[in-house]
């Protein structure tokens, strides 16, 4: 597990060693919905998830 | 195997999904599209791939990504033409019923003088749907003339062009419940009711999910349904009158089943993946 900081509330969450980039997380603490960022490095950095469009959907 | 997943988001979804392709012994490569350039003049190194699972949440990464994957080669579950085919209300109503698969009467107007017509000749409450959209969003009840014109109205203010076709549908006085079964391959692995004391019963409205166990009249309208819109992986929804007809309103073709796994306890990721390899080898 890695320990991360959410950037809503400063708070952290821990996430899955298989986590993998666009994965979506549910900050319990704060409510916020975080999406998983892992650049080109390898860095991984939680960022607020992106809000539903109009195309979204199944 | 090598298989690819295109996505934008993990969902619980597209977590199973991968999981089930490692836990078959095939290799997964997870495909960010929404991070990714796609050259459109130049490989982009998929041709190695056996096939891509197709699971972007938004309609038109999924296309346009598709799009690409297949004219590059690789075969893509499921395919552009399904994918577009089953976004489009108006498309896939006009295809099923030329099919004589029942779905319930709708017509399509790009004007308030058309609808009104329309009303005239389905009676009030009727139903005004987007052709593009999913979990009952904008999807309107109008109740008689005046709620039919406020809806119009809202709909001529909205900027995106497709609102201006008025896609208008008888209303099914349905027993709180619709039905959504999974389409694979032409099987149909799962079922289930999504109840809702409201007329919309969408999972993403509140809808309780509950297995739903078909009878042979509802498989064969599932699985014609399926073929007909071009086959592969997909959520079919079908509405129950009152008077015991059947009728298909939508056909999903990146099908979200989080909570009828949870219900029906079937593996639906791994019968998507087994399903799909198998009709690959065909």
């Amino acid at each position: 597990m890695r320990k991360l900081e959410c950037p809503v509330c400063s708070g952290f969450l821990e996430i899955p060693d298989d986590a993998v980039s666009g994965e979506l997380f549910e900050h319990d603490e704060c409510g916020a919905q975080l999406e998983l960022e892992v650049d080109e490095s390898g860095n991984y950095k939680l960022r607020e998830a992106e809000e539903i469009s109009e195309d979204w959907g199944e | 195997m090598e298989i690819g997943v295109a996505y934008d988001y993990i969902r619980w979804e597209e977590r199973a999904i991968i999981d089930a392709i490692r836990k078959l012994g095939h290799e997964v490569k997870p495909i960010q599209v929404s991070k990714k350039v796609f050259w459109l003049t130049e490989m982009n190194g998929f041709s190695g791939l056996d096939f891509v699972i197709q699971r972007c949440v938004s309609f038109y990464r999924a296309l346009t990504s598709t799009a690409i994957f297949e004219e590059q080669g690789v075969t893509v579950v499921n395919s552009f033409r399904v994918i577009r085919d089953c976004e489009d209300k108006l498309y896939t109503t006009l295809r099923l019923s030329r099919n004589n698969i029942p779905v319930p009467r709708t017509a399509v107007s790009f004007g308030r003088e058309g609808c009104l017509s329309i009303a005239e000749e389905l009676g009030y409450p009727l139903v005004v749907k987007p052709i593009y959209g999913s979990w009952g969003r904008m999807v309107s009840r109008a109740l008689d003339r005046d709620s039919l014109l406020e809806i119009i109205e809202f709909r001529e203010y909205m900027q995106s062009p497709h609102f201006k076709v008025h896609y208008i549908q008888e209303y099914v006085d349905k027993p709180s419940r619709d039905i959504r079964a999974f389409y694979f391959w032409g099987e149909i692995p799962a079922a289930i009711y999504r109840v809702s004391s409201s007329w919309k019963t969408n999972t993403a409205l509140g809808g309780v999910a509950v297995e739903a166990k078909l009878d042979n009249e509802l498989i064969e309208i599932v699985k014609k349904s399926g073929d007909i819109m071009g086959g592969g992986v997909l959520g079919i929804d079908i509405l129950e009158s009152r008077d015991g007809r059947y009728l298909v309103s939508e056909v999903n073709a990146i099908p979200e089943f989080r909570n009828t796994v949870r219900v029906t306890g079937k593996d639906l990721a791994k019968i998507m993946i087994e399903a799909t390899i198998k009709n690959m080898k065909k």
